[in-house]
């Protein structure tokens, strides 16, 4: 089993996987948006008082991109380890 | 201001002889909010309209009518009218103008038809022009049957096996084969088996005479005439309308006025020769309704209070105390905020003021632009004049306020559209010295720029303006983020803990809305410890937060009050937003500087290094660039930072204390506003 000692393939490494935990999360909770959108218009077209419910129905699973975003932050940023390698 | 007004429980009770003067009062008054008599008590029974009723909804549903021929649609008035001009007019309005409306528009849409009628008879024409035929030759036959349309292949052959007796017409028109078949009449079905076996499908041929291209004139010919009529017609329609407009949205606004009052019996409960209207005043209004009333009616009629105790009884019993929320005026914008999620009830807190608290805050530190904010704000004063319906005012005053802090989140990001931008050109650039400086201290917050600002910050900390791009800087807002939540969420939290004291429900105050508290504060302090490695703040932490744990398990939801615990975690990270939004938007912001000064403009001026050698064509170039991701930005950064804050309320804040008992109901006095009326 190799060893990546090299500062900068970890980094990159690092970057990728900090984007794949933003923009999986993200089409994650685009799917899950997407039928409470749909159900949500419908029922405003019905019943446009239902507006702000609905709203606050979609952007509850807005959530989960900010859970792989907090991922990301520590990726880059906050886990010392790594954080360690990265800065000379 | 967190609370709503506060409302008392009255009956008005008087003799039926003076039930006309007293609504007359009550609407011209509007403070009381009447509760319809639902005709559960034996000994009363439901009021009967008074007065002309009748006349009056007639009347308005005569002028409904024309106002919706001539399309009209509520809108600001441009000039009011005396009563005493409406009843003058109203007459005159409703018949002889209205029918002249309804007789014009009739006759447009029985032109609409004929036009309508004579465009298919061409589109049916079009195809028989291949044929040699007269238009009459198609009908009129008492042996024959005629079969026209298209067919997909050659019928002739086909039709002559079944029908010797035959006249086959054919000829092709856009890449289609148009056939006219005569047979006779017993030969039809037959005939009709073989056409479909052709792919043919009939056409209806209109009845009309001559040949099919002079037909076609004809009716061409006609619709022209037609069309020259209604044009008119449409002209006179629009005349109409610009010259009665507001004197019938006047007239409706009266008529709607008039059918209120005379059907206001209606939710009234009544005897023989009494009537007793229930309702809410607010508390300091109790008095004023009480002497207008009573020196309208003359001293027959009697308004009293109903002690509180009994008014707790009726609202068990099902009815509702309506919310007036009471805020002051720079406020009132954000209740529209609220009103959109819901009213709050009689005995909830009014959020509005918590919004107004935080939510431009929140606008402003995901926005953080000087050029974003002051474009925004002149773009809302352009459209502050242009929609003027208080729905559009309330919402431009919202995102006005949030513009201001844009602009001073602005100043502590140092960005003026964006990070690189002008901020560096109009403030001057940090020195090498000062960046060491502040490298070696830890504050070092990327390229940080200023001038004659000088750096901003307080406690000996002169961090800002800071590159939200820098990574110190990031860590920093992560920081911010999370210690607004925690803020905001106890806040929630504390008015959900009085909430449910004013419900009596104190088990649910203290063990399900104070552990939650608890736990989020403390939680964040135990990281708050991790982070700062004062392991004394962990241990802290991390022992309330298991208090607090405990505490939702004996709460009254037991061991599965601990299936929340994950949410109120996620609850705090939720607030990364704040962060994550804003990076989003400077990070378009610094592509579009970084592309327009580093790689447009050197490159189209022959690799140029230096801002004083950039031509003209490359700098023309590159603003254009600038504007177009500019303007992109800047509309995205308008949409997101104002709907991210709102979810923040909705979501994170509002769980904690809002509408967990549903939503309330509005107070809405009996009575009207003016609007094309004069008082």
């Amino acid at each position: 089993m190799a060893v990546v000692a090299d500062a900068g393939v970890l980094y990159g490494l690092l970057a990728v996987g900090a984007g794949l935990a933003t923009g999986l999360a993200g089409i994650g909770a685009g799917v899950g948006e997407q039928g409470i959108g749909a159900a949500v218009v419908g029922v405003v077209a019905e019943e446009p008082g239902f507006l702000g419910k609905g709203l606050f129905l979609m952007l509850l699973p807005e959530t989960l991109i900010i859970f792989g975003l907090a991922v990301s932050l520590i990726l880059m940023f906050a886990w010392t380890p790594f954080a360690a390698i990265v800065t000379p | 201001m967190l609370r709503p007004v506060k409302m008392s429980r009255v009956v008005v009770a008087g003799s039926k002889d003076v039930i006309a003067p007293v609504v007359e009062k009550l609407h011209e008054l509007r403070l009381l909010h009447i509760v319809n008599y639902n005709g559960s008590e034996p000994q009363f029974e439901m009021g009967k309209p008074i007065g002309k009723a009748k006349e009056y909804s007639e009347d308005l549903i005569k002028l409904r009518s024309v106002t919706r021929y001539l399309d009209l649609k509520n809108k600001a008035p441009d000039k009011t009218y005396p009563e005493s001009q409406i009843l003058s007019e109203m007459d005159n309005l409703l018949n002889n103008v209205g029918a002249d409306v309804i007789a014009t528009y009739e006759r447009i849409t029985v032109i609409d038809a004929e036009v309508k009628s004579k465009q298919d008879q061409i589109k049916a024409l079009t195809p028989l022009a291949v044929l040699p035929l007269p238009l009459e030759a198609y009908y009129g036959y008492d042996s024959l049957a005629t079969f026209v349309g298209t067919a997909a292949t050659p019928v002739d052959a086909d039709v002559a096996r079944v029908s010797p007796v035959n006249e086959i017409y054919s000829g092709s028109a856009k890449n289609a084969t148009f056939v006219a078949v005569f047979v006779p009449v017993e030969k039809a079905s037959e005939v009709s088996a073989v056409l479909s076996e052709h792919g043919f499908s009939e056409t209806s041929v209109p009845r009309l005479e001559g040949n099919v291209d002079s037909a076609m004139a004809t009716l061409e010919g006609s619709i022209k005439s037609l069309e020259g009529e209604k044009a008119p017609l449409q002209k006179k329609l629009a005349d109409m309308k610009k010259q009665h407009e507001d004197l019938m949205l006047a007239t409706d606004e009266y008529l709607s006025m008039q059918t209120r009052k005379t059907e206001a019996p209606l939710r009234f409960a009544e005897t023989e020769n009494a009537f007793v209207i229930d309702g809410y005043v607010p508390v300091d209004q109790f008095s004023r309704l009480k002497s207008e009333l009573e020196s309208a009616a003359g001293g027959r009629l009697e308004v009293s209070l109903i002690a509180d105790k009994e008014a707790d009884e009726l609202v068990e019993k099902g009815e509702d105390i309506p919310t007036q929320m009471d805020n002051p005026s720079l406020v009132k914008p954000y209740e529209l905020v609220t009103r959109l999620f819901a009213i709050p009830e009689y005995k909830e807190f009014d959020p509005s003021l918590l919004i107004f608290v935080f939510f431009p805050i929140m606008f402003g530190m995901i926005l953080g632009d000087i050029g974003y904010g002051v474009m925004s704000l002149l773009v809302l004063i352009m459209l502050k004049k242009k929609f003027r319906t208080p729905g559009w005012q309330q919402l431009i005053n919202i995102v006005m306020i949030a513009s201001v802090w844009t602009i001073i989140f602005g100043i502590f990001f140092g960005e003026i559209f964006g990070p690189l931008g002008l901020w560096g050109r109009i403030m001057g650039h940090i020195s090498e010295h000062e960046m060491e400086l502040a490298n070696q201290a830890g504050l070092y917050f990327g390229e940080g720029v200023f001038g004659s600002l000088g750096r901003i910050g307080f406690w000996g900390i002169d961090i800002f303006p800071m590159d939200r791009l820098a990574t110190n800087a990031v860590l920093l807002l992560i920081g911010t983020s999370i210690f607004i939540g925690v803020i905001h969420c106890s806040v929630g939290s504390i008015l959900g803990i009085k909430t449910e004291l004013n419900y009596g429900e104190k088990k649910h105050a203290y063990f399900e809305r104070l552990p939650v508290m608890l736990f989020q504060v403390f939680f964040s302090i135990a990281l708050l410890g991790l982070v700062m490695g004062q392991s004394l703040l962990t241990y802290l932490g991390i022992l309330v937060v298991v208090v607090s744990v405990v505490m939702m398990v004996i709460g009254p939801e037991g061991p599965m009050g601990l299936a929340h615990v994950p949410s109120y975690v996620s609850n705090l990270i939720s607030y990364l937003r704040l962060l994550a939004i804003g990076l989003a938007s400077v990070g378009l912001a610094y592509a579009a500087n970084q592309l327009a000064f580093y790689v447009i403009m050197p490159m189209l001026s022959g690799g140029a290094t230096n801002s004083a050698e950039f031509t003209i064509p490359a700098i023309i170039v590159g603003i254009m660039v600038l504007l177009a991701v500019h303007f992109i930005n800047f509309l995205l950064g308008i949409l997101s930072p104002f709907m991210h804050p709102l979810r923040l309320h909705y979501v994170e804040m509002f769980t904690k204390f809002y509408s967990a008992h549903g939503g309330g109901v509005e107070y809405s006095p009996f009575g009207h506003v003016r609007r094309f009326l004069k008082a």
